[in-house]
């Protein structure tokens, strides 16, 4: 809570933006503080000078200007709350652009992502809200009615005050274990989120492994789990019960005790007493009982979710913007096409075996290579590092003479193609918007998509559900789209395994003629075949040779192939086993 | 799984009156001890009795703090585990044809159910509320009729006010929760590409793909504000209505003598009690918000499970499986079919064809991922519809091009399947090199496509199924690990019935039939060998295409 907290912090800034409305609505704050503020002084007035006094009419005039106070209360709350909704509404926009781009920086997807969007965000937004409108209604109240409260009778303000104090004290100590029992709800509530986004997406394998009753009943354990933590702050909560006691009902018991008294030396009239016990009972005490009770929670809730918001969208954020600065002027396609890796290291981190260790190799302008190796040889890693999307450990990679940027230089399609929802047409120009008709339609008969296209129902269609195309329809689109990017080096990372042979094939044919360079991670011979040279990948380095020359230099590749070929009939005739 | 049954309602449903009625006595025990000591004559014991009763409110209210989040974590969680079986026993179509995207089924579990689960709490605050100004109006009216009367007067439009603003809530935030999972879809979307926006270096735009609907929200989030301002401004200036009435009437009956200075206490209290409610503004949008998020929860729980029967399987069947007459659409297109297919037990059936020719949906039938639209599915002659759930998943297992895992660990994800199913599908040494083995938490695994199709693959041999379908299940796999992993795949799986949609001509030439698919129809069902004369089914093959380019 104290200290310079992540959540204040991004609190503080996005409020400073929206300063004028806060300002506005804190003003009709201090109007709507009128009524606690007179409402002991006309009371006994009303009944001192009035009712009691014989003059029913002044008594009616008093209750009269209370009314009044309060008519003009009802105006301020009413003027107020377009400046809430100025104030709270684009705090809920920052926060859900925030989630969204540092959900979309983060190098890997974060399934928890969602649930901070519609959750997290959602619990700021009403919180800060109902804080807003509450605690400046309550401290100012709280505020009038102890200055009311002098005015009236100073006799009884330490009745008052110790209590009040004592209350203080008490709520002041009940914080901290409270923010821990509220975090431990978040995080609680964040791994049912993850466990429940897994599962949602994974429907068909859920039901194709039959497991549908234990991921049933895990969700539903994760799911009484984070209720276990709720009841358990529901449990620290009861204990504010008891500031409110000492705090708004104590003082009243106290002056009522000590009233026959204070009566008898003069220190309080009755129509005093009444005013007295108008501010307790009807101002102090409320006041007492919402920021003890129900603004103190809040104030936790919103301290930690916010918190929790600010730290797992922060790092990301950062992560975006720390990219070294690019060069602008782009280099020219045939020099932009020369890729170079020099002593290139990549590790995952911490203790790990480096995935490339002291990886050579120069790729030629216009050059087709094939990158071929045993499973976990870092080729999707190589592919990375190529677009620029992963930097080297140690080493340099470069693409034109520079560290590749990825989109302007080098266009990666990795093996699960990313279909967005939208037309056809958007997800084909996604790379090269200002494409013309023409061309895409070319590009499109080029890489044999007219027949999924014209099923779509043609460059213009919409597509609703991306999840409702095959996986090898996705992977087409993707492929036209980045046929279609400007960047001079594509490289698909197993970018068309879903598709059939021939399609394979003319896809690598279309790119290959496409000028620049093209880098094909190989999952099928026939990919190498294909390639001007081939690099291949084993134990952290590289040996880049034509076909013809690997095989005889290195025995590995000749063990890839031979699987291959050997576990394939040689002639149409061999018989089924 | 039955609820079981707690006191936490029992425990807030005493515990909200109790404070209720210390809340209404208090007036007029503070009456009686004002009273009492301006010297007037009052009941015995007053300050004594004022004591008690705010010594039972604050009891009563530590109960309610407590008793309030218990209920509705109870009923959440109770909501939610009912949500999530009802989700994942749906059946055929997992992914929910044309309903909400996953996205959307996680943003209503986790908050919808979340709001609804708050009802019982937000209904009962509500009802305590609603008594004790039903409460302080009856004090009113034991102290004079003259103050009932008074307050009466403000009741009437304050209950109209109410009304008026459940029926504008209601809508406006059923509208603002719709927008929110449009949000919530669309970057679970996103997230999906996440690898391709990254290579695009698209972030930037993709996130304002994204956020595209947010102006509706916010648009949505001001319709809310403005419903929310036209009650509580009309509801502050009720209040100071009836409050001004009912002091008035008291102060004129004190002047008469007809009240004590007290009973003067009293009846403001009681009056601004009794108006409180109007003030409650926050927990009607606490009901409004139970309401909407029941409704949204309502709509998934409504969706009907796919039929099925209670049969078993002959169990000296063999595996058979038989397609009669199968079409499947998608609306008025028809994606596959008509078509007839018989896989005869413990044979090997190719599946080939271009891509979007319906192998992958061919291969979805038997095991029910996805129903036909027209004919009959049968394994050993009994319709899949007809089988039992648990059955039919005894009988066919699936591996995929890219699985899901699902669970909270590696070992949930495998859903069975041990040390030796993982070194068949040669996962064991990716295992091993997990930080925490088998139980290393999915969050933190990062697996490139072919060992998550290895994962995949052990999950499959973990069931001794009779059938067995490999949806392009090792398409990721690097040359060597691919031969490996098939010739232990054969091994592990031999004498069932197997499906494999498959690209190679190695495959389809060890296949015992190959079903040729073109567009949706069945070309062919020949051996390989028989087929491979044809110019038009050697294009669909990797490794005829290889043998031209290889010269």
């Amino acid at each position: 809570m104290r200290g310079s907290s992540p959540g204040r912090e991004l609190l503080l800034r996005q409020l400073t933006l929206t300063r004028g409305p806060l300002l506005r609505m804190l003003a009709w704050s201090g109007v709507e503080a009128l009524p606690p503020l007179v409402s002991g002084l006309f009371v006994s007035a009303a009944v001192d000078q009035g009712f009691l006094a014989g003059r029913p009419g002044a008594g009616v005039a008093w209750l009269g200007g209370f009314g009044a106070a309060m008519a003009v209360r009802a105006y301020a709350t009413r003027a107020g709350f377009p400046h809430l909704a100025g104030v709270v509404e684009p705090l809920r926009d920052a926060l859900v652009e925030r989630v969204v781009r540092s959900a979309l920086s983060r190098p890997s997807a974060d399934p928890a992502a969602v649930a901070r969007l519609t959750e997290q965000v959602e619990s700021v937004r009403q919180l800060t809200a109902t804080l807003l409108r509450t605690l400046r209604g309550v401290g100012v109240t709280l505020a009038a009615a102890l200055i009311g409260l002098t005015l009236l009778a100073p006799a009884v303000l330490p009745l008052v005050l110790l209590p009040l104090a004592a209350a203080g004290l008490l709520f002041a100590r009940l914080l901290r274990p409270m923010v821990a029992r509220r975090r431990a709800v978040v995080l609680a509530e964040e791994r049912l989120a993850a466990e429940a986004g897994r599962a949602l997406h994974g429907l068909r394998d859920v039901q194709a492994t039959g497991t549908g009753d234990e991921a049933a009943e895990a969700l539903t354990e994760a799911a009484r789990e984070s209720a276990a933590a709720s009841q358990a702050l529901g449990r620290a909560s009861a204990l504010r019960a008891l500031v409110v006691a000492l705090g708004g009902r104590l003082p009243v018991l106290a002056v009522l005790a000590a009233a026959p008294w204070l009566l008898a030396h003069h220190a309080l009239t009755p129509g005093e007493l009444l005013g007295v016990a108008t501010y307790l009972l009807q101002q102090l005490d409320p006041a007492v009982r919402t920021l003890a009770g129900t603004v103190g929670g809040w104030l936790l809730s919103l301290a930690v979710v916010l918190d929790r918001l600010a730290t797992t969208t922060a790092a990301t954020t950062a992560d975006a913007t720390a990219g070294p600065a690019h060069d602008s002027s782009t280099p020219g396609r045939e020099t932009a096409a020369e890729v170079r890796l020099a002593e290139v290291r990549y590790g995952h981190g911490g203790g790990a075996v480096p995935v490339l260790e002291g990886l050579d190799a120069a790729l030629r302008p216009g050059e087709h290579v094939a990158v071929v190796g045993p499973s976990g040889a870092g080729k999707s890693t190589l592919a990375a590092l190529l677009a620029g999307v992963l930097v080297p450990t140690a080493g340099r990679v470069t693409v034109g003479g520079v560290r590749p940027e990825p989109a302007r230089q080098v266009a990666l399609v990795p093996q699960e193609a990313y279909v967005l929802p939208g037309s056809v047409r958007d997800n084909l120009l996604w790379l090269a918007p200002d494409t013309d008709d023409a061309r895409l339609a070319s590009a499109v008969a080029l890489l044999g998509a007219e027949a999924l296209v014209a099923r779509l129902g043609g460059p213009a269609a919409v597509l609703g559900d991306p999840g409702e195309l095959s996986a090898g329809e996705r992977q087409l689109l993707a492929l036209v789209r980045t046929y279609l990017s400007p960047a001079p080096v594509v490289v698909l990372d197993e970018a068309t395994c879903h598709l059939d042979p021939a399609a394979e094939e003319r896809v690598e044919r279309a790119f290959a003629a496409r000028p620049g360079t093209l880098v094909v991670v190989a999952h099928r011979i026939s990919s190498a075949l294909r390639a001007d040279r081939v690099l291949l990948l084993d134990g952290g380095r590289g040996l880049l040779a034509r076909h013809g020359d690997l095989q005889v230099l290195s025995p590995l590749y000749r063990e890839l192939v031979g699987h291959w070929l050997g576990s394939a009939p040689r002639t149409g005739a061999g018989p089924a086993p | 799984m039955l609820r079981r049954p707690t006191g936490w309602p029992i425990t807030l449903g005493i515990a909200l009156p109790v404070e209720a009625a210390t809340t209404l006595a208090l007036p007029a025990v503070l009456a009686g001890a004002v009273d009492a000591a301006l010297g007037r004559p009052a009941g015995p014991g007053a300050l004594l009795l004022l004591a008690l009763v705010l010594a039972a409110a604050a009891a009563a209210d530590a109960t309610a703090a407590a008793a309030g989040p218990a209920c509705s974590a109870e009923a959440t969680a109770a909501l939610r585990g009912r949500l999530v079986r009802h989700l994942l026993a749906l059946g055929p179509g997992g992914r929910l044809r044309g309903g909400p995207p996953p996205g959307d089924l996680a943003a209503r579990l986790l908050g919808s159910a979340g709001d609804a689960g708050g009802r019982l709490p937000a209904v009962l605050g509500a009802a305590t509320a609603l008594l004790t100004s039903v409460g302080a109006i009856v004090g009113l009216g034991v102290l004079s009729p003259w103050l009932a009367l008074a307050f009466f007067a403000g009741v009437v439009p304050g209950v109209v006010l109410i009304r008026l603003f459940l029926r504008q809530a209601g809508p406006v935030f059923a509208r603002y929760q719709e927008v929110q999972g449009v949000l919530a879809a669309r970057l679970g979307g996103a997230l999906t590409g996440l690898r391709s926006i990254h290579a695009a270096d698209a972030e930037q735009r993709e996130a304002a793909r994204v956020l595209a609907p947010l102006p509706e929200l916010s648009a949505a989030g001001h319709a809310l504000w403005a419903a929310q301002r036209r009650t509580a401004w009309q509801a502050t200036l009720l209040i100071a209505l009836v409050e001004v009435a009912v002091l008035t009437t008291a102060g004129a009956l004190l002047a008469d003598g007809a009240l004590a200075p007290g009973a003067l206490a009293a009846a403001a209290g009681w009056a601004a009690l009794g108006a409180g409610l109007f003030e409650q503004v926050e927990a009607l949008v606490g009901v409004a918000h139970a309401r909407a998020g029941q409704a949204r929860v309502d709509e998934l729980l409504a969706l009907a499970p796919a039929p099925c029967g209670a049969q078993t399987l002959p169990a000296d069947g063999s595996g058979q499986v038989e397609l009669r007459g199968v079409v499947v659409r998608d609306g008025d297109r028809v994606l596959l079919g008509p078509l007839d297919l018989t896989v005869p037990g413990g044979r090997t059936v190719a599946m080939v064809g271009r891509s979007g020719s319906g192998k992958s949906l061919l291969a979805a039938l038997p095991g029910r991922l996805r129903d036909a639209d027209e004919g009959t599915v049968l394994i050993d002659g009994v319709p899949v519809g007809a089988l039992a759930p648990s059955e039919l998943r005894h009988a066919v297992g699936y591996a995929f091009a890219r699985p899901d895992l699902v669970g909270r660990t590696v070992r949930d994800a495998l859903a069975g399947a041990g040390p030796a199913e993982a070194a068949a599908a040669h996962t064991d040494g990716l295992l091993r090199r997990l930080p925490q083995g088998w139980d290393t938490p999915l969050d933190e695994l990062h697996l490139s496509g072919g060992e998550l199709q290895r994962l995949g693959l052990s999950r499959l041999l973990a069931r001794p199924t009779r059938v067995v379908v490999l949806d392009d299940a090792t398409s990721g796999l690097d040359l060597a690990t691919e031969y490996l992993v098939t010739q232990a795949l054969d091994h592990a799986t031999h004498g069932r019935t197997r499906l494999v949609v498959a690209h190679r001509a190695a495959v389809a030439a060890r296949a015992d039939l190959v079903a040729w698919l073109d567009d949706g129809r069945l070309r062919a069902l020949a051996p390989h060998t028989a087929l491979l004369a044809h110019p038009g089914y050697r294009a669909t093959l990797s490794d005829t295409a290889l043998r031209a380019a290889a010269g």
